[in-house]
C-alpha cells in the first residue's frame, strides 16, 4: 500500500516501515487491488529510473529515502519469502500426495500387469495395456455411453433451464424463491435415494411411471433389464438431480445481466427475441459454457452411482460408462494395469476437452464491461 | 475428489461482470422503485420497457416454473408419502396417503443400526467440511494477500486437479490409505479429501475482495499475518465461509463411490448401509423408501431451515 502511493507522500513512509517489516504481509501486494498492472510495472519502473533521477539535483533529498525504501523491501521480502508458502503448502501438500502422484502412480501402474495383491509380483507388459484397452468392445461402448449420457444430461443442465429461464424471466420474488427452492431440492438428495426411489417409480409392480405408461398404452417391463430402455431410465433420473442446478444457475446469470442494456434496446425498437438472441444469450454466454464443462464434470460422478446401485452396468453394458468400467477393471477384475491404461487415456482426452473450453470461452464469451 | 455442487467461475469471468453490474445496477432505478409496490419494481427490474404488457409472460413463466417445480418434487414426495403409508397399502397408489404410520421407519431403525450410521456419516461430513474449510482458508489467504515466485504455477496445480477425474487416482490412492492401515476406517474417508480445489478458488475470490483497508490497519497496529488472518479476515467472512461450509458438508455427506470402497463393512456409514439395506430388501419399498429417506434426513434438515440461505448463498458464491 505504502509503496503504491508513495511517489505521491514520501514522507508518510518511515514512520510506519517498523510495523511494517515486522509483519509478514507484503505491502506491495495486499495494498493493491488497484487496477491490474499497476502495481508491478511501476515498481520495475522506480527502479530503472531512479538512477535518472538522481542525477538531477532536484531529485536529491529523495535519493536515502529511496534506498531506505529498497533497503525495507528488502527486509521485506525475505519475511515474504516464506510466509505466503507456509499458508498455501497444506493444501499443495495434499493436493500432490492425493491428487497429483496417484495420477504419477496411474501412469507407473499402466505399464504392469498387476492384480492389486502387495504379495504378487507386478509384471511389467509395456504399452500392452493400452493397445488391450483401445481393442475392448467394452471400452468403445462405454465411450459411446459416455457421450450419451453427457450429451442427454446437457440436455437437463443447460437447455431446458435455459428454456425455463427465459420463460420465467418475469416471473420475480417470493414466487421464483419458492419455484426455485422446490426446483433444488432434487439436487440434493443423496444418491442412494436417488437410486431408491426412481427404481420405485420404474418399478415393475406398482410403479408410477410404469402404470402411467401402461395406461397410456406403452407396455414396459423390468426397464432396467432392457438393454435400450435402461440408459433412458438412469439419464431421467439424474437428469432430474441436475435440473434445478442448471436453473438456479441461469436464473443467477439473467439476474446478473443489467436491464438498462434491455431498456435500452428496445427504446432502438428491439423486441423481445431481439434483444434475447443479440443482447441476453451474449451476455449470459459465460453462465453457458460454465455450465457445459459442470455438466462434463458432474456427469461422472452422479451417473457413477446410478449406474453402480441399480444396474451395475448391465444389461449387457448399456449403461456402463468410463467411469465404471475404470471401477469395474480395477476393483472387481483387479486387472489394475487395464484401467490404470484407460485412465490415462481417459485423463489426456479430459484435458484436452478442457483446454477446448478455454479456447471456446476465450473466443465464445462476452463480458459486460 | 469431492464433487462440487455449487458453481463458481474462473476470476476473469466474474471480476468484470460482478463489478460492473454493481456500478451500473446500483444508482439505477430498481432499488428506489422497489420501495414504490410491487408491480413497478416487477416492471423496472424486468427487461421489457416501462409500460409494456407483462401479463402473457408473466403466466407463461408462472405456468412453466409450477410444472418443473411438480417434476423436481413429486419424487422426493412419492418417496415420502410411500416412507409413511402403513404395510398393509405399500402398493396403494393413492397420490395421498390414507393412513400415516411409521412402521416403515421403525422397522429400519431396528432392522440396520441407523442411529450409528447417522452418526458416524454425521462426523465424517462434518470433518470433511471442516478440515476443507481450514485448508482452503490457509492457502485462499497466502493466494490472495501475496505475490510470490511460483505464484501462478502453483495456482495452475489447483485449478489442474479438477481435471483429474477421481476415478483414475482412486486405485494408488486406495492402495496409500491401505498402506497406512486406514482401510475400514473414518480417517481413511476424510484424510484423501481434505483438499478441496474448489474451496480454495472460491474463498481466494472471497479474500481479494476484503477490504484491504482493515487488513492494513491490522498491519499497522502490528499484528502478524496469522493474527490478521485470524481476528480480522475470517471474523469478517462468517457469512461466506458458512455458506460454503454448508455446501461441503453436503457434498461430503452425499459422497458415494470413496466411503464405498474404504468403508467394507457395511454398517459404517448410511450411503454403504443403505445400499446393502436397499439390495437387501428388494422390493418392500416401504421399507427401502423410509432407509432411503433417512439417508436424506440431516441434508433436508439444513435445506428446511437454511432455504433461503442455502439458495442465496449458492447464487451470490457461485455467480457473484
Amino acid at each position: 500500500m505504502f509503496v503504491t502511493l508513495d511517489p505521491a507522500p514520501p514522507r508518510a513512509v518511515p514512520p510506519h516501515a517498523p510495523a511494517n517489516g515486522n509483519d509478514g504481509l507484503d505491502p506491495t501486494d495486499s495494498g493493491g487491488r488497484g487496477p491490474k498492472g499497476r502495481r508491478g510495472p511501476g515498481q520495475k519502473d522506480r527502479g530503472r529510473r531512479q538512477p535518472a533521477a538522481r542525477k538531477s539535483p532536484a531529485a536529491e533529498p529523495a535519493a536515502p529515502l529511496a534506498s531506505a525504501r529498497a533497503a525495507r523491501r528488502g527486509r521485506q521480502h525475505r519475511g515474504a519469502r516464506v510466509t505466503p508458502y507456509l499458508y498455501v503448502l497444506p493444501a499443495v501438500v495434499l493436493l500432490v500426495v492425493w491428487s497429483y502422484s496417484p495420477l504419477a502412480q496411474t501412469l507407473y501402474l499402466s505399464l504392469f500387469d498387476w492384480n492389486l495383491l502387495p504379495t504378487s509380483p507386478k509384471r511389467f507388459v509395456g504399452l500392452e495395456n493400452f493397445a488391450e484397452a483401445l481393442t475392448l468392445p467394452q471400452v468403445g461402448r462405454a465411450l459411446v455411453n459416455t457421450l450419451v449420457y453427457i450429451t442427454a444430461l446437457a440436455g437437463f443442465s443447460l437447455a431446458l433451464p435455459l428454456v425455463i429461464g427465459l420463460a420465467a424471466q418475469q416471473v420475480r420474488g417470493r414466487w421464483k424463491t419458492f419455484y426455485q427452492a422446490l426446483i433444488f431440492v432434487p439436487f440434493l438428495l443423496t444418491p442412494v435415494a436417488t437410486s431408491a426411489v426412481w427404481r420405485w417409480l420404474w418399478a415393475d409392480e406398482g410403479g408410477l411411471i410404469t402404470l402411467v405408461l401402461r395406461s397410456l398404452g406403452l407396455d414396459v417391463d423390468h426397464v432396467f433389464r432392457d438393454q435400450s430402455l435402461a440408459i433412458v431410465a438412469i439419464i431421467a433420473a439424474v437428469g432430474w438431480q441436475l435440473l434445478g442446478f442448471g436453473v438456479l444457475v441461469i436464473a443467477a446469470g439473467l439476474a446478473g445481466i443489467n436491464p438498462d442494456y434491455a431498456a435500452a434496446a428496445s427504446l432502438d425498437g428491439a423486441g423481445w427475441g431481439r434483444i434475447t438472441w443479440r443482447l441476453t444469450l451474449p451476455l449470459l454466454s459465460p453462465t453457458l459454457v460454465f455450465l457445459g464443462l459442470m455438466t462434463i464434470l458432474l456427469a461422472a460422478p452422479w451417473t457413477f452411482s446410478l449406474i453402480d446401485m441399480i444396474t451395475k452396468g448391465g444389461p449387457v453394458d448399456s449403461t456402463t460408462n468410463i467411469y465404471y468400467i475404470l471401477y469395474q477393471f480395477g476393483f472387481q477384475n483387479f486387472d489394475s494395469g487395464l484401467s490404470a491404461a484407460l485412465g490415462v487415456l481417459f485423463f489426456i482426452a479430459f484435458g484436452l476437452v478442457a483446454l477446448g473450453f478455454v479456447e471456446t470461452t476465450e473466443r465464445l464469451s462476452f463480458y459486460d464491461d | 475428489m469431492a464433487f462440487v455442487i455449487i458453481p463458481t467461475m474462473e476470476p476473469a469471468v466474474q471480476e468484470p461482470g460482478h463489478s460492473t453490474h454493481g456500478q451500473a445496477a446500483a444508482p439505477g432505478p430498481a432499488p428506489s422503485s422497489r420501495r414504490a409496490g410491487r408491480w413497478a419494481a416487477r416492471r423496472a427490474a424486468s427487461d421489457l420497457p416501462v409500460g409494456s404488457r407483462a401479463w402473457g409472460r408473466l403466466t407463461v413463466g408462472h405456468l412453466t416454473l409450477a410444472a418443473i417445480a411438480l417434476f423436481s418434487i413429486f419424487p422426493v414426495y412419492w418417496l415420502f408419502a410411500t416412507a409413511f403409508r402403513p404395510t398393509s397399502d405399500a402398493l396403494s397408489l393413492s397420490l395421498i396417503p390414507q393412513a400415516l404410520s411409521l412402521e416403515n421407519f421403525r422397522y429400519v431403525w431396528n432392522t440396520i443400526p441407523m442411529r450409528d450410521m447417522l452418526a458416524t456419516t454425521f462426523v465424517m461430513a462434518l470433518a470433511i467440511a471442516l478440515g476443507q474449510l481450514f485448508v482452503a482458508t490457509l492457502a485462499a489467504y497466502g493466494f490472495a494477500m501475496w505475490r510470490f515466485p511460483g505464484k501462478k504455477a502453483l495456482y495452475l496445480l489447483f485449478i489442474g486437479s479438477w481435471l483429474v477425474p477421481f476415478q483414475v487416482t482412486m486405485i494408488p490412492n486406495y492402495l496409500l490409505v491401505s498402506r497406512l492401515g486406514l482401510l475400514n476406517t473414518v480417517a481413511g474417508v476424510v484424510i484423501p479429501q481434505l483438499c478441496s480445489a474448489f474451496a480454495v478458488l472460491m474463498l481466494r475470490q472471497h479474500m481479494q475482495a476484503f477490504p484491504k483497508e482493515l487488513v492494513h490497519a491490522a498491519q499497522v497496529d502490528g499484528r502478524s499475518s496469522l493474527a490478521t488472518l485470524w481476528r480480522v479476515i475470517v471474523p469478517n467472512m462468517k457469512p461466506a465461509l458458512a455458506a460454503l461450509g454448508i455446501m461441503l458438508f453436503i457434498s461430503a455427506w452425499n459422497e458415494y463411490l470413496w466411503p464405498t470402497l474404504i468403508l467394507q463393512k457395511s454398517t459404517a456409514v448410511v450411503q454403504v448401509g443403505v445400499r446393502s439395506f436397499l439390495s437387501a430388501e428388494g422390493n418392500n419399498w416401504g421399507a427401502v423408501m423410509a432407509a432411503a429417506g433417512l439417508a436424506c434426513l440431516p441434508v433436508f434438515a439444513i435445506y428446511l431451515f437454511l432455504q433461503r440461505y442455502v439458495v442465496d448463498a449458492f447464487i451470490r458464491s457461485g455467480l457473484k
